[in-house]
């Protein structure tokens, strides 16, 4: 099987990239065999992946299924891409997510009806996605961080609601924004470094003593460069104007991708690049850091409370959420980064169902306006109860896939790393408590208003469907694994402690010195 | 007697300016066919593809033959200098002239304006562009730049029933006879600061510091660069750009944009990096401002356009700043940058006005942004084309548009020019507004607002075969560039080697 | 050579850009003004336009006035070549050679775009001509034979 480890992650990476070039050449009209080919390029693509972690070596934190190859050589990029305990359950997530979308879809195609391209443009998402994960050389992650741009930008502007054309460009902008800064920074990431290197390895082995040449002010910049490009991905307050408005004008599928994968690459790329490679930066930065989180917890949960477009507050609910996973990165502690990692997987899988349920709702009640819907446990008891056990599980009640992320994270800051003032810390902490408070008010406050109650009047004699077979099929994996990452959260932990200990080792303890 | 001996030998390499004779010659038989009998022109077309081919196979052979310890093979009394530099634009003139050929014959036939004249005119242009690549006099800098200019002149008002055409011409040649006087003027400068117009001559001369007059050598530079900077249309010097490109026909455009561009940056890394290559610290700073002043220039004047050749001209101009930063950086990987950035921009925007001349139709009626609404519906395969190249243009991962930007933004971080590389990037995101907008009105607006009557269906676009050629190859190189680069930046390395 | 010796041909440009303004200025002053509508029509030798200026003409005469100068100067080039035809021997001969070739291409290519036909050009070939004048004369002869 040696060429399955040198070649499965390519072939995950670029098997849906190949499905999508042979939906291309299928006439349009043949709609069928051109839902068939996406599915079967999405599920060969999962079965890689699945193949990947039975041969895991679950004892190794250390990079597996490595390939390193030649690619730019005049500029010294190459095809370097691996995995390790911190982007391997990313990468699994990715792949389940993007076949349960697919097979969401199924029935249920949004206008402008188009499968032919919608597929198209999740599996060239779907490469774009994976690519990322398992980038370990900054020009390739920059590649396929910019590869997932376009397929999204497209998603929303064809397929979203009114105000799409706007909501699709703010994106746009915003993220190539940011990248923009970021592409600064890897260019003097690489010209800075001694030796010259765009290897992600070998410019954060020894606590970044590639770079730690660079004075400390570069770094300072170069981490503020980064952290543009990762932030307004994440996205962090202030920069996260752009995503409410992405979130209520994308179509379910597009939603879904965006909030369980999409916004995860701004987290990963912090773990992986930012803070491995510029780590004394990261010591500087990470108060501010940490403020800027917890003021995304309080200000999400505040607007989640206004907001009367259902879409709308889930988004809100992600910049609160994400918040947290932020906060245990400021840490700087294994614990933190451990928990930040155990909440992307966890808002990935809990807020995709959050998304995937708010589309069945729309799609019933053709509005997404809260004032107008109620009843659901009533008229449409399946899918209430589902919404229910999702809502509870976002606003972190124990046993479900939200609690122990967000537990930890602020477990961590309650003994950030050393250097950092454990009181400030401490008060973040205290802050991030009063917003799982807000957070547990508005998810209530939303069941009260579209599951409990009665059906309104304007839906009286209507007959609403409930859950329907593919709905059954995309939702089932994801309600298991909110359920099980909630009783078993070591599933998670056992995976990214093996990888994040002995990274922590080897950054902090070169570079601060304990 | 002295004198006749010296003239009696003068050595006529032949060799050295083989795609250039080929080219020429190919434009005389042109017109030689036509005195003869006036036959369909896409005979002449036929015949003009084949002699850029075929001088396109001559630069070849030199870039083969170019080695890279040697100094550069002078010849006609060292006019000509044939090295990587030279084989490699020279080759790449081929590639623009060879496009606008093929792109030139479906339009004017739509047009009713197809004379076989316009195919010597393109050569006879592309011919001047060849010398400029390969000029190590400004003297020959000069002639050839008037050799691709006044052709271009002509060209541009080619289709002289249309006021707007009329217009483009003589606007071009009243700001190109301008910026060739400038020019000019420049060149005397230098030639009064040094006693010499052979560039290897000047360095030579500035490296034994017997240089008698800076200031004089100084301000020629600045009338060089100005002067060149109208013909790559830099900001301030882009005021002709908008108005002849909206203007001109359209594949004149294509060939125009990317072939006088080339030129221009070939007469300005010629002179600046090989005569005046001591003067770095004196023309750096100037690039350095007129790039950041042409790329923000470009990108936020062209939000303001409502007419896709008019943004594109801006764009072109934008683009002008990307390559410009290249040059500016002073190092051997902007140079590098720069000339790969140029090879990408060549196949993106020959393939953009492709796409545009089909789309406008016939009497280039349709070429507002409004007028784009809803392409995908009518025309997917065109618009995602179109798409294509913009988001080339705005630089996304996986196009030879990235990989050219980077390039270029890697000579500039190479060089520590930290506020050049913000600027530079964070003006790539701007013209990546103006870029998506059009592709916003191609893919998602609806044709008509509501409530308006939808306008009568036009028929589908035709495709002429050579059309179809040209746009392939755009796209397939566009990729191609785009995921593996390696081979061409290996070239562009090579073709700087000798600076 | 100093760059002071320009200043006489700067002090030469501020004199003539004082006078051109001047005059300018105090023509503008000075000048009386009774405006016409033929006054302000733009000048043509004093005379009222009677078409409006776009109008088509003929260019033959600038034409000619072109390819004179155009052919008038390369003869300049082959001044030297006489002089040193014998020294140059094939080498210059062949050189002179494509040159001529060069001219005499044009040359054949503007006499067939007409450029020295002063009559409107003639739009179908005598043959041509003979043959219509024979038909219609016939079948004007069946006419009357009708």
């Amino acid at each position: 099987m040696d060429w399955f480890d040198s070649w499965a992650l390519s072939l995950a990476v670029f098997i849906p990239v190949v499905g999508a070039l042979v939906i291309l050449a299928i006439p349009k009209a043949r709609e069928y065999q051109i839902k068939v080919v996406g599915l079967v390029a999405s599920i060969a693509a999962l079965i890689v992946g699945i193949g990947i972690l039975s041969r895991w070596n679950w004892d190794d934190g250390g990079y597996q299924f490595e390939v390193n190859k030649g690619w730019l050589s005049a500029i010294r990029s190459n095809y370097h891409i691996a995995l390790d305990g911190i982007s391997l359950p990313l990468f699994i997530l990715t792949l389940v997510i993007v076949v349960l979308c697919i097979i969401y879809s199924w029935n249920h195609w949004p206008e402008p009806r188009s499968p032919k391209m919608l597929l198209f443009l999740i599996l060239l998402l779907e490469t774009g996605m994976l690519g990322t994960f398992v980038s370990l050389d900054l020009i390739l992650f920059f590649v396929f961080f910019e590869v997932t741009l376009l397929p999204m930008y497209f998603i929303i502007g064809i397929w979203g609601g009114e105000q799409r054309i706007y909501a699709s460009i703010k994106f746009f902008l915003f993220t190539l924004f940011g990248s923009a800064f970021m592409l600064v920074g890897f260019l003097a990431l690489f010209f800075l470094s001694e030796p010259h290197t765009f290897d992600i390895v070998e410019l954060s082995a020894n606590g970044g003593a590639a770079a730690a040449v660079i004075s400390s002010t570069a770094g300072l910049w170069i981490f503020a460069g980064l952290f543009l490009g990762f932030a307004i991905k994440v996205p962090m307050f202030p920069l996260h104007t752009w995503l409410p408005d992405a979130h209520t004008q994308a179509p379910t599928v597009g939603s879904v991708i965006l909030a369980a994968i999409l916004l995860k690459l701004g987290t990963y790329g912090f773990v992986r690049i930012a803070l491995p490679i510029l780590p004394q930066a990261a010591h500087s930065w990470a108060p501010w850091i940490g403020l800027l989180a917890v003021i995304g917890i309080i200000y999400g949960s505040l607007c989640c409370l206004a907001q009367t477009d259902l879409k709308r507050l889930i988004a809100f609910s992600s910049v609160g959420h994400m918040g947290f996973v932020m906060l245990g990165i400021a840490t700087l502690t294994p614990v933190g980064i451990n928990a930040a990692i155990f909440g992307m997987i966890a808002h990935g899988v809990v807020t995709g169902m959050l998304f995937f349920v708010a589309g069945s709702i729309h799609e019933r009640y053709h509005t997404r306006d809260m004032s107008r819907l109620g009843g659901m446990l009533s008229s449409i008891p399946r899918m209430g109860g589902v919404f229910v056990l999702v809502a509870f599980a976002s606003l972190g009640l124990p046993a479900l896939a939200g609690f122990p992320g967000e537990f930890t994270s602020m477990l961590a800051s309650f003994e950030p790393a050393g250097g950092l003032s454990q009181s400030l810390f401490r008060g973040f902490m205290i802050a991030a408590a009063v917003g799982t408070v807000l957070t547990a008010g508005y998810m209530l406050y939303m069941l009260q208003r579209v599951a409990q109650g009665e059906v309104p009047g304007e839906y009286a004699g209507h007959h609403l469907h409930d859950i329907e077979a593919p709905e059954y099929v995309s939702w089932t994996p994801l309600i298991v694994l909110t359920v099980a990452l909630g009783i078993f959260p070591s599933l998670v932990f056992n995976v990214t402690n093996s990888s994040v200990v002995p990274m922590f080792e080897q950054i902090f303890h070169h570079a601060i010195g304990g | 007697m002295l004198i006749a001996d010296a003239i009696a030998a003068p050595p006529s390499d032949w060799w050295a300016i083989a795609p250039q004779l080929v080219l020429g010659g190919t434009a005389v038989v042109i017109i030689l066919m036509i005195c003869v009998k006036r036959v369909d022109p896409g005979w002449n077309a036929l015949v003009a593809a084949v002699g850029t081919v075929a001088s396109g196979v001559f630069a070849w052979e030199q870039w083969r033959q170019v080695t890279t310890d040697a100094n550069p093979r002078l010849a006609y009394s060292g006019m000509i200098a044939v090295d990587g530099f030279s084989a490699f634009l020279v080759l790449v003139v081929c590639v623009a002239a060879f496009l606008g050929v093929l792109l030139a014959d479906q339009y004017f036939k739509r047009e009713g304006i197809d004379r076989g004249e316009y195919y010597a005119l393109l050569l006879f242009s592309a011919c001047g562009m060849q010398f400029m690549a390969a000029a190590n006099n400004l003297v020959m800098v000069f002639v050839a730049l008037e050799l691709l200019s006044i052709c271009l002149y002509v060209l541009s008002a080619w289709n002289r029933d249309d006021s707007r055409s009329q217009e483009a011409g003589a606007k071009y040649l009243l700001l190109g006879a301008y910026s060739s006087a400038i020019l000019l003027f420049g060149i005397a400068l230098l030639y009064g600061g040094t006693g010499t117009t052979n560039l290897a001559r000047m360095a030579e001369i500035f490296s034994e510091n017997v240089t008698r007059e800076p200031g004089l050598v100084l301000l020629g530079m600045v009338f060089v660069i100005v002067g060149l900077g109208f013909k790559i249309a830099a900001v301030p010097f882009h005021m002709w750009t908008p108005d002849v490109y909206q203007g001109a026909p359209t594949p004149v455009v294509g060939f125009m944009a990317s072939g006088a561009k080339i030129a221009g940056f070939a007469g300005l890394f010629r002179v600046l990096e090989t005569g005046l290559a001591a003067f770095e610290f004196d023309w750096q700073p100037l690039l350095v401002g007129l790039a950041i002043v042409t790329m923000l220039g470009g990108s936020i004047l062209a939000i303001a356009q409502r007419d896709v050749k008019r943004m594109l001209a801006y764009s072109s101009i934008a683009h002008a700043g990307f390559i410009l930063t290249g040059l500016a950086s002073g190092t051997a990987a902007g140079v590098r940058g720069a000339l790969f950035y140029l090879v990408a921009y060549v196949f993106m925007i020959a393939g953009a006005f492709g796409v545009v001349a089909l789309l406008a139709r016939r009497g280039e009626r349709y070429t507002s942004l409004d007028d784009y609404r809803d392409m995908f519906r009518r025309e997917p395969v065109l618009a995602t084309v179109l798409a294509f190249f913009l988001f080339a243009m705005a630089g996304i991962p996986g196009t030879s548009g990235f990989v050219a930007k980077f390039a270029v933004f890697t000579g500039v971080a190479d060089a520590h020019q930290w506020v050049l590389l913000t600027v530079g990037t964070v003006a790539s995101v701007i013209s990546a507004y103006f870029y998506l907008r059009l592709v916003v009105y191609m893919y998602m607006r609806p044709e008509v607002d509501e409530g308006e009557a939808q306008p009568a269906a036009l028929p589908r676009v035709r495709w002429a075969p050579a059309t179809v050629v040209a746009l392939v190859l755009t796209v397939f190189f566009t990729i191609q560039l785009g995921i593996l680069p390696q081979g061409l930046l290996d070239m562009a390395g090579k073709a700087t080697l000798l600076f | 050579m100093q760059l002071g010796d320009y200043l006489p041909i700067a002090v030469m440009g501020l004199l003539a850009l004082i006078f051109g303004g001047a005059s300018y200025v105090l023509s503008g002053l000075l000048a009386p003004r009774k405006p016409t509508p033929e006054k302000l029509q733009p000048y043509e030798c004093g005379i009222v336009p009677e078409y409006e200026p776009p109008q088509r003409f003929p260019v033959q005469f600038y034409l000619i006035a072109v390819i004179f100068i155009a052919f008038d100067i390369e003869v300049i080039f082959m001044y030297p070549w006489a002089v040193r035809m014998r020294d140059l021997g094939m080498f210059g001969f062949a050189l002179m050679g494509s040159f001529m070739v060069m001219l005499i291409v044009p040359l054949i290519y503007i006499i067939r775009e007409g450029v020295l036909d002063w009559a409107p050009r003639r739009r179908h070939s005598r043959d041509e001509l003979i043959a219509r004048y024979r038909a219609e004369h016939e079948a004007a002869a069946r006419e009357e034979a009708a």
